[in-house]
């Protein structure tokens, strides 16, 4: 059994980062380009409880990753007061380590993140209310630092040679997506937990509801599509070589140590499962103009999964980066 | 009159032409300077470790571990057993094993804060405790799995070559100590040095030559063969390592 030096700190905090950038990414461009239509004001819930949701995982995950810190580990083992903080030393600094670049573009992430919260935060707010200004300046920001966010987490892994699991440019991708389609789940599972108990008593408001749910859950399955390929991609470009990359991928491929938990816990379960639910209440409207209607319960169920496939999704990559190595010595 | 300025300007010229060769020659030296900084450098401190009078004894291991006070469970040098085929064609060997501090480390340029640098002066690597903050991603990036977080400090250490006593003019405590001399090392810029005449006279290795790291450890005589490489020949072998997960990565 190999060590894993990165263990689930940092698997929850690659996860939580990717919602919260997720979901700034898309509360962003929902309040920009108003879901596409061009209608300013339109879909103001989805970007409302994007804003809302993005700080959270981001804070979380980023203290996570702080007891994953060795210094941090002895101090508290040690009770040495001086090395709980020693990680401010990244901020003392700036060069090209992906991390060092990602530390800085997460710092500044979180506070654009929870300052563009606090505009949406009285539940007065409305699409030309008095934080419109500094809400739409924010959401610009959001959108370049959300996706730097989800794609450092792919680039910092994919940057080294010495794991040649990780070293490939698909990672970085597959991450950026990943963020998405999480952030809109959670974007989702937020509205189908707070949402519709407010609607089914306003009554009439149901329609723009479903119209914003299928707005977020014919995006999720575009991004779910973008993230299977992705995966083939991944999986192709290191099978097709001879070597390291080839070796390390047969980890998740069948016969691998981690076959059953990708293929069962992140493809299946994780993006083909929720697509062909999401599917079967998306066609009928796209085909038909049927009106939109998916069950709160199915709702909050395809979020779940969506967000524990996103989970897996870092949880077999990271340790199948450790447990694989270059061939030979 | 005429003439005599045309003479002039031919000079002007020549001397122009002369000025931009002189030019071109010192942007080719540029371009060239990655290498040449090899060569720059006043000191190029490397280790030469001939396997043939490897004993597998460990003194090495212990000088280190009592030079550092390396807790438990941790090394910055240790020694592998090799051992591989099938009685009565078998074969036993060492590798002694130590940080390579490579010509281009990957560990350098991960570390997010600079806590880890490669001295410009004589090539070595180190790892400053005051700046480390442990986040262990330069134990993610060296292909040669050299690197552990002290459990006392929570920062992460390697060999250092023994910097505090090189920089007195000793050996390293590994080098002082090898019972077969099969540890030797020394300046490659000074070519009357043991290490350089070595290298030079002998078929060295490096360990993992394709991650192209350039490592600045040479091996005389090393099996590099693990289970990866003889699995295609069927062949038996066993690698002991003094990892903590006991195994090589």
């Amino acid at each position: 059994m190999q060590e894993l030096h990165w263990g689930l700190p940092v698997i929850g905090y690659l996860f939580l980062a990717g919602v919260g950038a997720g979901a700034y990414t898309v509360s962003a461009t929902t309040l920009l380009r108003a879901g596409a239509n061009g209608r300013q004001g339109d879909n103001f819930d989805i970007a409302r409880y994007g804003a809302l949701l993005a700080p959270l995982p981001l804070i979380v995950g980023t203290g996570m990753i702080i007891f994953e810190l060795g210094t941090f580990q002895a101090a508290v083992a040690n009770g040495d007061i001086g090395l709980f903080f020693r990680w401010i030393n990244l901020f003392l600094t700036i060069n090209m380590s992906p991390m060092s670049i990602g530390s800085w573009v997460l710092g500044v992430c979180i506070l654009a993140s929870v300052v563009y919260a606090y505009t949406f935060l009285s539940e007065k707010s409305r699409p030309d209310d008095d934080n419109k200004d500094l809400r739409r300046k924010l959401a610009w920001v959001g959108i370049p630092l959300g996706i730097s966010v989800a794609i450092y987490t792919g680039v910092m892994l994919g940057a080294v040679p010495a794991r040649p699991f990780w070293n490939t440019p698909m990672l970085a991708l597959l991450f950026l997506v990943s963020s998405l389609s999480t952030g809109v789940a959670g974007i989702l599972l937020l509205r189908a937990l707070f949402a519709h108990g407010q609607d089914a008593q306003a009554g009439e408001a149901t329609t723009d509801l479903d119209n914003s749910g299928y707005m977020l859950a014919t995006s999720d399955v575009k991004l779910i599509c973008l993230e299977l390929l992705a995966i083939v991609l991944f999986i192709l470009f290191a099978k097709l070589t001879v070597g390291n990359a080839s070796e390390a991928i047969s980890i998740i491929l069948p016969g691998g140590a981690l076959a059953t938990m990708f293929w069962g816990g992140v493809v299946v379960i994780g993006l083909v499962l929720p697509v062909l639910i999401e599917l079967k209440y998306v066609i009928p409207t796209l085909r038909n103009q049927q009106p939109y209607a998916m069950p709160r319960g199915t709702e909050i169920a395809v979020c779940a999964v969506i967000l524990f496939g996103g989970f897996m999704l870092r949880y077999v990559v990271v340790a199948a980066g450790q447990m694989t190595g270059p061939m030979g010595l | 009159m005429k003439a005599t300025t045309t003479t002039i300007s031919r000079r002007e010229l020549v001397g122009k032409i002369g000025k931009g060769a002189t030019l071109a020659v010192a942007a080719t030296a540029v371009s060239g300077q990655a290498k040449a900084a090899i060569a720059q450098r006043p000191v190029h401190y490397a280790m030469v470790i001939d396997t043939r009078k490897c004993s597998g004894c460990h003194a090495c291991s212990i000088a280190c571990k009592t030079e550092f006070e390396v807790p438990l469970g941790v090394h910055r040098s240790w020694v592998e057993y090799v051992e591989k085929g099938t009685y009565p064609n078998v074969s036993r060997s060492f590798l002694p094993r130590l940080c390579n501090h490579c010509e281009e480390p990957d560990c350098v340029s991960v570390c997010p804060t600079g806590a880890t640098y490669k001295r410009k002066e004589d090539g070595i690597i180190t790892v400053d405790p005051e700046i480390c903050i442990g986040c262990k991603y330069c134990m993610q990036a060296c292909p040669y799995d050299v690197r552990f977080v002290n459990p006392n400090t929570g920062t992460v250490q390697k060999c250092d070559f023994c910097l505090h006593r090189v920089t007195k003019g000793l050996e390293p405590a590994c080098v002082n100590t090898c019972q077969g001399r099969a540890r030797v090392f020394g300046d490659l810029n000074d070519p009357n040095s043991e290490v350089a005449k070595l290298v030079a006279t002998e078929p060295v290795t490096v360990l993992r030559q394709e991650m192209g790291t350039k490592p600045n450890v040479f091996y005389i005589g090393a099996d590099h063969a693990d289970e990866n490489d003889l699995r295609v020949a069927g062949q038996y072998v066993r690698v002991d390592t003094h990892r903590p997960a006991l195994e090589r990565r």
